[in-house]
């Protein structure tokens, strides 16, 4: 049996389900991430396994144990927020030892644990500082050593990283991480940005209006999404609507230009009309080897991204784009310019019927 | 920009002399009991009354009373609306502005008409006359007092405390005493003084209810018996309240670092 259950979960507001029929089970020790736009449901979810909200209906076990109906102090479950949530009249120290003085553990063994928990988050001099002396990022890290100290069953984590810069976002997520590897601490990180889940998840759980799109791993999510709503959300992507020429050959005709996909294509008919997905960076300028997807462009714009370089192509009628790793000798086509470009077989998913 | 810097001053000018000329001249007035001759006789005079003392005392003991009531009938209020009912804010708040609304006289009447027999004829006693005089006071406070903890509470994000609180498993106390309370420490403290110094100059209620055993009442009648005696205490009493509103200001520096909560 899993450690952490969620079994049928539902969420009802009045007459809005904010989250409906959500089954998921997550291992112990294993890296979780509730990723999905803004009201899809994920932060209700974190904060029924908090406590903080009730379900409508389902039932959460951690361990075994139903929790589903506990307060939220009965069930030791450590949480982040956002917003840090320090206590402003509680130093570094008293913040991180306050859960374990709730529960009257010996002063020594709170200070011995205190300090075990600033050494984890390298804030070792600023341990008598008060929350409004610190930084956005160590903020947050005393929130993470605070949830800790207590040795929760489970880590909440409620877009962590959502308040910090650019730079603190990317170092502190891999630190947390890499916190989380070391204790070996079941964790649930709710988070609406693709990059942050994809870097420091065992496994994603993308969401959308209150329901589970698609469960697996980064890479299952960002190559083989399910529906056309995670190849969206996650990853950029070229959609367009093809015909099937050919379902045995995988043959697909989009604007007079023909694709091939890698696999039969099962359940489709001659003529049937069907959405299709490129990743932009499955594209390269074809080369005269390739044969299989060698489609003719015109370059309509190029867009440097930094360490990517963005072409926009027009392919028949429809709008695609190409990235490309940026580097000093890459030669790159004028805009206008008519050009061969080419994708694998394996580049072209079937979205659906459109 | 020179025009309005003149302006400026002017008006600056102008407030301060509206505000200070007839503190000074009552200053000055208090000082001339004597013919020819600048002394505070006046002064003395006051402190050595013993009804100064008693009346003083008095108000200051109902003013703690009213206080501590205040806080525990508000801080709970406050803190479950902000967490639990944020919908009921704005009815809240119009209650709140009711005690403006409402004369004190009226007030007072209806506390009299209400309390003098039947089931609760609390004006038989003083304790009881007493207790009708804190609960005035709680009410006259009460937008004082709901306004400045409300306040406080808004600067610290109280429902993600709680939560934070209660992940690390606090109960309702453990929250409401090591973590709400403590950060409104400057809140409290300028809800406390306020009504304190509402409670020490208040003359309508507290001479319908105990007459000049209040300093309100008592100031009056040393206003209308003794002019320089009565000069003297009305800079007395302003050194009162402004020594509770500087008492405001220190606390509020001390703790306003410390309710600096949240993202930076």
């Amino acid at each position: 049996m899993a450690y952490l259950t969620l079994t049928d979960i539902s969420k009802q507001f009045g007459e809005t389900f904010a989250v409906q029929d959500f089954n998921l089970d997550v291992e112990k020790g294993e890296f979780v991430s509730f990723l999905g736009p803004s009201g899809c449901g994920k932060t209700t979810t974190l904060r029924m396994v908090a406590g903080f909200e009730l379900p409508t209906g389902g039932q959460i076990t951690i361990n075994g144990a139903d929790i589903t109906n506990k307060a939220p102090n009965q069930r030791n479950v450590g949480m982040v927020f956002q917003a840090y949530a320090l206590f402003p009249n509680m130093s570094v120290s008293q913040n991180i030892g306050f859960g374990l003085r709730i529960r009257k553990e010996p002063e020594s063994a709170i200070k011995e644990r205190v300090e075990e928990m600033i050494r984890l988050i390298h804030l070792e001099k600023h341990i008598d500082k008060y929350p409004y002396q610190l930084s956005g990022g160590q903020q947050q890290r005393v929130s993470l050593a605070r949830a800790l100290a207590n040795r929760p069953q489970v880590l909440l984590l409620d877009e962590p990283l959502s308040a910090l810069d650019a730079k603190i976002r990317v170092s502190l997520r891999s630190e947390i991480r890499a916190i989380q590897k070391t204790l070996g601490i079941t964790a649930i990180f709710v988070t609406h940005d693709q990059e942050e889940a994809l870097s420091i998840s065992d496994r994603i759980v993308v969401m959308n209006e209150g329901r589970i799109e698609q469960v697996g791993t980064p890479f299952q999510i960002y190559n083989f999404p399910e529906t056309q709503f995670v190849a969206n959300f996650v990853g950029s992507l070229n959609t367009a609507t093809a015909e099937i020429a050919d379902p045995e050959q995988g043959l697909l005709h989009m604007d007079g230009v023909q694709l091939s996909t890698a696999e039969k294509l099962i359940g489709l008919q001659k003529g049937d009309k069907v959405r299709i997905a490129i990743r932009p960076e499955r594209f390269s300028f074809a080369s005269e080897q390739k044969k299989a997807n060698v489609v003719d462009c015109t370059v309509e714009n190029i867009t440097f991204l930094g360490s990517v370089v963005r072409i926009h192509l027009l392919i028949g009628n429809t709008k695609f784009h190409m990235d490309t790793f940026n580097y000093p000798s890459l030669e790159l086509p004028k805009i206008g310019d008519k050009t061969q470009v080419t994708c694998s077989l394996r580049a072209v998913m079937i979205l659906g019927q459109a | 920009m020179k025009k309005n810097l003149i302006w400026s001053w002017f008006w600056i000018i102008l407030s301060l002399l509206y505000f200070f000329v007839p503190l000074i001249l009552t200053f000055v007035f208090s000082l001339q009991t004597l013919k020819d001759q600048f002394s505070f006789i006046s002064y003395q005079r006051v402190f050595e009354d013993r009804g100064f003392i008693r009346s003083l005392i008095f108000s200051t003991e109902i003013g703690i009373v009213t206080i501590f009531l205040s806080l525990a009938l508000m801080i709970p209020t406050v803190y479950w609306v902000r967490l639990k009912a944020p919908r009921i804010r704005p009815v809240i708040e119009f209650i709140s502005l009711l005690p403006f609304v409402i004369p004190a006289i009226v007030l007072v009447f209806g506390l009299i008409r209400v309390f003098s027999g039947g089931l609760l004829p609390l004006t038989n006693t003083h304790l009881g006359t007493n207790f009708l005089l804190v609960a005035a006071y709680v009410v006259i406070g009460f937008p004082y007092l709901y306004r400045s903890i409300d306040a406080g509470m808004g600067a610290i994000d109280v429902v993600t405390l709680t939560e934070a609180a209660q992940s690390l498993g606090a109960n309702w106390f453990t929250i409401m005493f090591r973590v709400i309370i403590p950060n409104l420490r400057a809140a409290i403290f300028s809800a406390t003084f306020l009504t304190l110094a509402i409670v020490m100059g208040e003359f309508t209620v507290a001479t319908f209810l105990v007459g000049l055993k209040s300093f309100g009442p008592y100031l009056w009648q040393v206003n209308q018996n003794r002019a320089y005696e009565g000069s003297a205490l009305v800079i007395v009493s302003f050194l009162i309240t402004w020594a509770f509103m500087g008492l405001i200001v220190l606390v509020g520096r001390g703790a306003g670092a410390s309710d600096a909560a949240g993202p930076r």
